[in-house]
């Protein structure tokens, strides 16, 4: 029998819907992350949240590689930024029940994407 | 008449304090006579306006008074976008013929996170869909695998049960093959070469089988087995694999003629009973055995290169329709001893 995902262990759909809403609430207060939404309308923010928090959990999402540095490459993202996001999500995830360990998780498959996210020419 | 303010104020009281932004505007000049706390913090803070239209720019309020004086009611979405964050309201005019005039009561709530989660929901369906799409395609594929390794309503029977209860047929008629000088073929020739072209042969040989109703089994290495009279029985399984048989030799001969590499075979075919099942518990394979299979094979051995090797219960059931010559008893091993004869071709062979 298939692994249970994360997305599976913390109650599916219905769970990650308000995972999903309230990191995007705090994304979008957010000084440092915030203004790189300025111009994005709501159902297309809506939908990248959905789909990476999906993607991040195991759920019926997933990107590759090239398609998040397709997606970034603009954005001119520095590591400062990877970093925020890194921190914003772990909160949200911890009010949302998380265990240390699943956070750990969550934070090193992350991780392995920060070399296609943040932006390795400018420094 | 103190009674009536009293209420008059508890009601102004709740204007001001419920999450639903309430306004009072002249019909007539569209200013506002009284706008609440919450629709004050949602529209208003940053720059207060006294109107209508200084208040909403994009509104088309000509339009909307039409369309409010017709039916008295109105509702429209306005979007704002606060902070980055865009935030939807379903504001909700009504007319209302006053003594004073008459006044439009506007009350807006806000949408936004009914918006959002519209949006997730859309997202959502999107990816689930997508998967199932996905889903149904793998499945596809992996059913027309199984059905290259089974015959159909032995498929339908794994899947609605999980296992294939062995089965007999009897009589069937079975037809096996194998190469001449395969083994060194494959040893001296290019490997790639070779098993791509016994590919193209097997898969000429499965339409010819499935032409005249023949089920192949399966292939090993150069051996190549089929089945007439088997899942669904059928009278005339003899003629399938004699006719099967024919036009395998036909098929290679014409190939011979525009191929370097010289494929030549060697064919037994006879009738009696089999059994079937699915083998395998992690790699399922679908077979047959007993002694039709057993005998197939013998009188495959001593056929001569591109010919036909049959015994009585073909010949028997032929006879009238195909040639066949008569090669005397022989001795086959694990058998009695047989009439053994060869299936010709009545057609003049090709030149």
């Amino acid at each position: 029998m298939a692994k249970q995902t994360l997305f599976e262990k913390y109650g599916g759909f219905s769970a990650v819907s308000k995972i999903v809403l309230d990191f995007y609430d705090v994304l979008l207060d957010s000084d440092e992350i915030g203004p790189f939404f300025d111009d994005v309308d709501m159902p297309r923010l809506i939908d990248h949240q959905t789909k990476f928090i999906a993607s991040l959990l195991g759920g019926p999402a997933s990107y590759t590689d090239e398609q998040l540095k397709r997606l970034h490459e603009r954005l001119n993202l520095k590591d400062s930024h990877f970093d925020e996001v890194l921190a914003t999500l772990g909160d949200t995830l911890k009010r949302h029940g998380f265990s240390a360990g699943d956070l750990a998780l969550v934070n090193a498959a992350l991780e392995q994407r920060r070399s296609v996210i943040v932006c390795r020419d400018v420094h | 008449m103190s009674v009536a303010m009293s209420i008059e104020a508890i009601n102004e009281q709740l204007l001001r304090a419920i999450g639903v932004g309430v306004a009072v505007l002249g019909a007539e000049d569209r200013r506002f006579v009284f706008r609440n706390e919450t629709f004050h913090e949602w529209f208003d803070e940053e720059t207060p306006q006294s109107d209508l239209g200084g208040l909403f720019p994009d509104l088309d309020i000509a339009d909307l008074m039409t369309r409010l004086q017709e039916s008295g009611r109105l509702t429209i979405e306005i979007k704002r976008k606060a902070r980055r964050r865009e935030k939807i309201y379903a504001a909700d005019f009504t007319l209302s013929e006053g003594n004073g005039g008459g006044m439009i009561i506007l009350v807006c709530q806000n949408i936004s996170r009914i918006r959002e989660l519209e949006s997730m929901i859309d997202s959502y369906s999107q990816m689930v869909e997508r998967n199932t799409r996905e889903i149904k395609r793998e499945k596809e594929q992996v059913e027309k695998l199984l059905l290259n390794m089974m015959p159909r309503s032995v498929y339908e029977e794994f899947k609605t049960f999980g296992v294939v209860i062995p089965k007999l047929y009897d009589p069937v008629s079975v037809l096996m093959l194998d190469f001449v000088g395969f083994t060194q073929m494959a040893a001296s020739a290019d490997p790639a070469v070779t098993v791509s072209e016994l590919n193209d042969i097997y898969s000429a040989f499965d339409r010819i089988g499935e032409q005249y109703g023949c089920e192949r089994i399966k292939t090993m290495g150069d051996a190549y087995i089929t089945v007439a009279g088997l899942p669904d029985p059928t009278p005339d399984h003899a003629r399938a694999v004699a006719n099967a048989a024919i036009r395998f030799i036909r098929y290679l001969e014409r190939r011979n003629e525009g191929h370097p590499n010289q494929w030549r075979c060697r064919i037994g075919i006879t009738s009696g009973p089999v059994v079937g099942s699915v083998v395998g518990i992690q790699k399922y394979v679908y077979d047959i055995f007993g002694p039709a299979v057993n005998l197939a094979s013998r009188l495959q051995d001593l056929s001569e290169s591109m010919e036909i090797t049959t015994n009585g219960p073909i010949y028997d059931v032929l006879r009238d329709s195909f040639r066949f010559e008569y090669r005397g008893k022989q001795q086959v091993r694990g058998f009695d001893e047989q009439d053994i004869f060869q299936l010709m071709d009545s057609r003049e062979p090709i030149r």
